[in-house]
């Protein structure tokens, strides 16, 4: 694949220690682990809303 | 709302609907550490397919996301033919049904370049990860720079 010197910037910031994680996770435990993140996103977006 | 992968994927596939996962979905199957709200899927444009598409979301009563309500929208095999491209808001979530995406094509055409995975007690195909970087590049939205970044960084760990 041919590197891009604009994603090549961008691949110095990325936390490889997450991606490793997850990576040791079987394919439904990364799918149940993204559903709690949304159901957090949701809860936060809705807390926000309240304190406004 | 989240997105209920099991139902999503037992209503897809109990309904022998031809569909590819893609998208932010995809990247997480992958390994992915980022958020997506959705789910993305290619579904296969054929007559047939399209009807088992509609029967398989129907019960869960699919609506244009973000579109005000009361707009003269039809779930129903006609629409679907006739349109391509779907973002909708379902009971289970929110879903996008997609004829072709961009860099990609259509079903037929990324078949050959997905793969299957079991989750769920379903086996599902996914757009693998070396043409989810090509869609993604082919998008070109500053938004998936980094998305792009974190699937070659996923890509390098893999041994790709």
């Amino acid at each position: 694949m041919e590197r891009d010197p604009v994603i090549e910037e961008y691949k110095k910031h990325v936390d490889r220690t997450l991606l490793r994680e997850n990576l040791k996770l079987t394919v439904e435990q990364r799918l149940r682990h993204l559903m709690e993140l949304q159901k957090l996103s949701e809860e936060l977006r809705l807390a926000g809303r309240k304190a406004r | 709302m989240s997105v209920d992968y099991a139902r999503v994927f037992a209503a897809l596939c109990d309904g022998n609907v031809e569909f590819i996962l893609v998208g932010g979905t995809a990247a997480n199957v992958h390994g992915s550490a980022r958020l997506t709200q959705d789910v993305d899927i290619v579904y296969r444009r054929s007559r047939e397919n399209v009807a088992r598409l509609v029967a398989a979301l129907g019960p869960f009563d699919p609506y244009l996301r973000g579109a005000p309500p009361g707009l003269p929208f039809r779930w129903d095999a006609e629409t679907i033919w006739r349109g391509l491209n779907f973002t909708l808001q379902t009971a289970l979530g929110p879903l996008d049904a997609l004829g072709e995406i961009t860099g990609g094509g259509g079903y037929d055409a990324l078949l050959a370049h997905t793969l299957e995975i079991e989750a769920f007690g379903q086996r599902i195909r996914c757009l693998d990860l070396r043409k989810l970087i090509e869609v993604k590049r082919a998008a070109g939205r500053p938004k998936d720079l980094e998305a792009v970044a974190e699937l070659e960084a996923l890509l390098d760990e893999s041994g790709g």
